[in-house]
């Protein structure tokens, strides 16, 4: 171990030796310094633990050298040696922050003790330091953190709310406040039954009323969001609860597909049960011979339980259709350019059929010449088929179907134009949504499972084209097919 | 002489109620059929029938609640029993049911049935709400003669 090192500043020769004698044998290492400026350049060079200092020096007197070292070496302990040593020196001292006083002429006992007593305030100083600093330190580490914290939970993009044992909010974040509907100094220091409101929000209010112990986790739908919600309570090291964190992490990404496959399921089973439904239950009349012995009673509502089943097989062809273009990858290589116009007229042909039997013309227009266009044959066909044959179907009685062909600079526009229901302008944005229908009364005759054009909107924009739709209630609808050029 | 009983059928399935107007009616049943929301309540204006059987997906996935909760609105109707019939309740997940359980609680249904259902289904279900006794196979039978 290093020796304590004791500086004896004096001018006079027999103090200094005889301090470094009586403090040598006692295991000290001892400078000497005859005047102020000696001692300087010794602090200077070393710091020591205990600086004797006589009052009265040649060249600067001891409480200028006293408040140098107090300045330059703080934890050196200072003791003055004097005299002279009067009150008002003392106070002087006193002041400027000396540690100890030591009149002369002193017994070597009393030196030890004295330096014993400093190096002891010396290391309780110290220590008193060095907890302080260590205090300081993990007081700046705790702000730190804290605002680390405060930070990371404000960028997260799941909605955290803490609350104290209280059920006070103490923290919300900015997703949960926007989720909420307020601002987020709005929602501390509020009673948590005060920002949870709505129906929708229910079951969570629900969860925390239950005071779950442990961690605990449900899914909930607002509006068309999901969510999982978790509730966390967290306690002190002895197990103590000290308040709760919901978080709310938005699931609607991961989500999205099985709420629309959900709803998909959804319709599709109904659109299967209802025919299947509607058959069975015919079938049953004739099990139960509720018309009697005889056949031919029957062989109308035979008939109609034919058609659904017709229905039911262009139900599953259309679904087959769906799948087929959501499976098939688009050709990377173009198809070869095709001559619209002899595809159209064949399609006409195909439609006039059912439409001639309700009276309705059909009539094709076409501007020459035209443009080919890169898309496949079979593609169109479908689009075309699809979109003349609901003008004949949604046609009024004797009424006529247009299809005009004409090309612009970017396209080539194909208008199907009739002279039926038209569209409510509300329906317009869903007209081409999977399984939607109008349902009004002038539609209710009308067989359909609202899949023709989701299948149309698929194959167009397959080949880069757009459709564009334009309705008057009661006059009829146009409805334009634009394929690239 | 006993007094027919009289059935409403509300559904836009024109051969569901097709099918089952001629299973009643050979039942000796009085059978009423609408196809819409409107239409049904406007029958219900002049007549009372003795149970009402109503689709849920008449116009919208869930009109049928609406028709039924109107229709108990109606001092005339308080006591005649609605029964939902429905395609899509079993389809569906836990939410969907503990909304319709909600529903059905406004709605003041009676019972909910799930499509497909036979009419030997809905008699027995016409018998139990309405304590007529079991005499399905003598009506039945009558046709066979």
């Amino acid at each position: 171990m290093t020796p304590y090192r004791i500086l004896v500043i004096d001018d006079e020769p027999g103090i200094r030796s005889g301090v470094r004698q009586i403090l040598e044998l006692e295991g000290y290492a001892v400078a000497e310094a005859e005047s102020g400026r000696t001692a300087f350049s010794l602090l200077e060079q070393t710091p020591f633990d205990v600086a004797l200092i006589d009052y009265r020096l040649p060249d600067i007197d001891g409480l200028t050298l006293l408040q140098a070292i107090r300045k330059r070496r703080p934890g050196t302990m200072t003791c003055m040696i004097t005299a002279y040593a009067n009150l008002e020196t003392a106070i002087a001292a006193t002041r400027q922050g000396i540690d100890f006083f030591l009149p002369k002429p002193f017994a070597p006992d009393d030196l030890i003790s004295v330096i014993e007593t400093l190096l002891r305030h010396k290391k309780v100083r110290e220590e008193a330091e060095r907890l302080r600093r260590a205090h300081e330190e993990s007081l700046a580490a705790l702000a730190t953190e804290q605002s680390q914290t405060r930070s990371l939970v404000a960028c997260l993009h799941d909605a955290v709310l803490v609350v104290n044992r209280q059920g006070t909010v103490v923290l919300a974040n900015r997703a949960m406040a926007a989720l909420l509907g307020h601002e987020e100094p709005e929602l501390l220091q509020r009673p948590l039954a005060d920002v949870l409101l709505g129906p929708e929000l229910a079951p969570v209010r629900a969860l925390l009323d239950e005071g779950v112990a442990e961690r605990a986790g449900f899914e909930l739908y607002l509006g068309d969001r999901a969510y999982l919600v978790s509730l966390t309570p967290f306690r002190a090291p002895d197990g103590t609860v000290l308040g709760r964190i919901l978080t709310l992490a938005d699931m609607t990404a991961l989500r999205r597909l099985s709420i629309e496959k959900a709803r998909f399921v959804r319709t599709m089973v109904h659109e299967f049960r209802s025919p299947l439904g509607a058959v069975k239950g015919l079938l049953e009349v004739a099990q139960d011979k509720s018309l009697g012995d005889r056949l031919d009673p029957y062989l109308p509502m035979l008939a109609r339980a034919e058609q659904r089943l017709d229905g039911l097989v262009e139900l599953i062809g259309d679904l087959l259709s769906l799948s087929r273009i959501e499976a098939e990858q688009r050709d990377p290589v173009a198809p070869p350019p095709l001559d619209v116009a002899p595809l159209v007229e064949e399609v006409a042909d195909l439609c006039r059929e059912r439409a001639t039997g309700r009276g309705i013309t059909v009539d094709v227009e076409i501007a020459s010449p035209l443009p080919p266009v890169r898309v496949a044959a079979d593609d169109l066909r479908t689009v075309l088929v699809n979109l003349v044959a609901n003008a004949v179907k949604y046609n009024r009685e004797g009424g006529a179907v247009k299809v005009r062909l004409s090309p612009t600079a970017e396209w080539l526009r194909t208008d199907v134009t009739d002279t039926g229901l038209g569209i409510l302008p509300e329906n317009l944005p869903h007209l081409f949504d999977e399984f939607f229908r109008e349902k009004r009364k002038e539609t209710r005759d009308i067989e359909g499972n609202g899949l023709g054009l989701s299948i149309v909107k698929r194959l167009v924009e397959r080949a880069g084209g757009r459709l564009e739709v334009s309705s008057v209630v009661g006059q009829g609808s146009t409805f334009s097919l634009l394929l690239p050029r | 002489m006993k007094r027919t009983i009289t059935l409403l059928f509300v559904d836009d399935d024109r051969e569901f109620l097709l099918g089952k107007r001629l299973f009643f009616e050979a039942r000796g049943f009085t059978v009423l059929t609408a196809e819409s929301s409107e239409e049904g309540l406007a029958l219900l204006e002049t007549q009372v029938p003795d149970l009402i059987f109503v689709d849920l997906m008449i116009e919208h996935y869930d009109s049928g609640f609406a028709l039924s909760h109107r229709i108990r609105q109606d001092e005339r109707l308080r006591q005649v029993p609605v029964v939902m019939l429905s395609g899509v309740a079993s389809a569906t997940g836990r939410r969907f049911d503990d909304k319709e359980a909600l529903l059905q609680r406004w709605s003041g249904l009676d019972a909910f049935l799930d499509k497909p259902v036979s009419g030997k289904q809905l008699l027995q279900l016409v018998q139990e709400k309405l304590g007529l006794a079991l005499e399905d196979d003598e009506s039945a039978t009558a046709h066979q003669g």
